[in-house]
């Protein structure tokens, strides 16, 4: 199945060439260009895409705070002429970073190991192995075996680029998913992603001040895009 | 009998070996981002003209780095580079520093404006003829 995608890049001929090598591939449907960030997420919040290819440094605000200010987290390549951002890159959990201007192969190298990361990390299960959503308790992959661990103890996931974090008051377990595929397994319960690399448990929450939740010590940024969510699930007085 | 023609040899001022893999013979496709580059880059380069007059170097880094990433689709990674120096530079340097880097720098791109409108017309000469 293709993937959909946005460009989001200032410079016409980057564009170009990356739309054409898409349609190329033929892996890969564009579902739009964008010159600017601000344009960008005015698609996003109508619509819901695969993959980003994201380039950093444009007029007004960079591709980091696109991503800063997004609801989900779809898969993000970073496209741009700078090496200094790889650690920024590693930060945000991209998946690849093409470094301007790119070849076709190297761009289908790129969407090789996009594909095979998305399978991975979201094997088929059969229906009837899929546990009830209210089962008090979840198996984490972890050390070779499955440890049970009681959801009510979880205090928040954070996301590991290839792995999850879950952190729990006596331990933290670490195991190999996206943030993603255990945002749909925690769908509708106390847990709610509050940014783009982490899950919070919102029974957990101590308080918060300004962009920052605190759980047990532990500090977790508000993503700008997740606030609004966060507000209505919590019983503001 | 059809003569088969010589593929088309980039200027030996350019990275032709980067540019073949980029283009993959597709000396139409070539001529076209030529053509872009030759449209494009006067645009930006007011920029940077703009923002060194008005010693906004933060404009004027970002500027560079968009010619940069230009200068890098027709081949001049060798002028990527000093882009590169120079960008870095603006975030450390006062405009009098950045004065003579400035002026080489306009130097290197009058010179590369140049190849590529020279690289452009024999792009679509030699595609004119293959049709």
């Amino acid at each position: 199945m293709k993937l959909s995608c946005i460009i989001v890049e200032d410079i016409q001929i980057a564009a170009d060439f990356l739309r054409k090598f898409c349609e190329k591939s033929d892996l890969v449907e564009v579902k739009g260009h964008f010159l600017n960030v601000a344009d960008a997420l005015d698609f996003l919040d109508r619509e819901r895409v695969d993959l980003l290819f994201l380039d950093v440094e444009m007029p007004g605000a960079n591709g980091f705070d696109l991503l800063d200010r997004l609801t989900y987290s779809p898969m993000i390549i970073l496209t741009t002429s700078k090496t200094e951002y790889a650690f920024n890159a590693f930060q945000y959990h991209v998946n690849d970073y093409l470094k301007k201007p790119f070849t076709y192969k190297r761009f289908v190298e790129a969407i090789d190991k996009l594909q095979q990361q998305s399978a991975e990390a979201a094997p088929a299960q059969p229906a009837s192995a899929a546990p009830p959503a209210d089962t008090e308790f979840l198996f984490i992959k972890a050390d070779d075996k499955l440890i049970k661990v009681r959801k009510d103890d979880i205090l928040f996931l954070e996301s590991m680029r290839d792995y999850v974090k879950f952190v729990t008051p006596a331990k933290n377990y670490v195991t190999y998913s996206t943030l993603k595929n255990m945002e749909e397994k925690l769908n509708g319960q106390t847990f709610l992603k509050v940014h783009r690399s982490y899950i919070v448990n919102l029974s957990k929450i101590d308080d918060i001040r300004g962009n920052t939740i605190y759980i047990l010590g532990n500090q977790i940024p508000i993503g700008k895009g997740h606030k609004e969510d966060l507000e209505a699930r919590l019983n503001i007085l | 009998m059809q003569k088969i023609r010589p593929p088309f040899v980039f200027d030996e001022n350019l990275n032709s070996s980067f540019l073949e893999e980029l283009f993959e013979g597709d000396t139409k496709y070539a001529e076209a981002v030529f053509e872009d580059f030759l449209k494009d880059l006067p645009v930006y380069w007011d920029r940077v003209e703009t923002a060194y007059h008005n010693r906004n170097l933060p404009i004027l880094g970002t500027s560079v780095h968009t010619c940069k990433t230009l200068f890098g689709y027709v081949g001049f990674t060798d002028l990527q580079e000093l882009c590169q120096q120079f960008e870095n530079k603006c975030s450390v340097n006062s405009p009098e520093e950045l004065r003579v880097d400035y002026i080489l720098l306009i130097q290197r791109k009058e010179r590369a404006q140049h190849v590529i409108e020279k690289e452009f017309a024999r792009l679509r000469l030699f595609n004119g003829e293959t049709d």
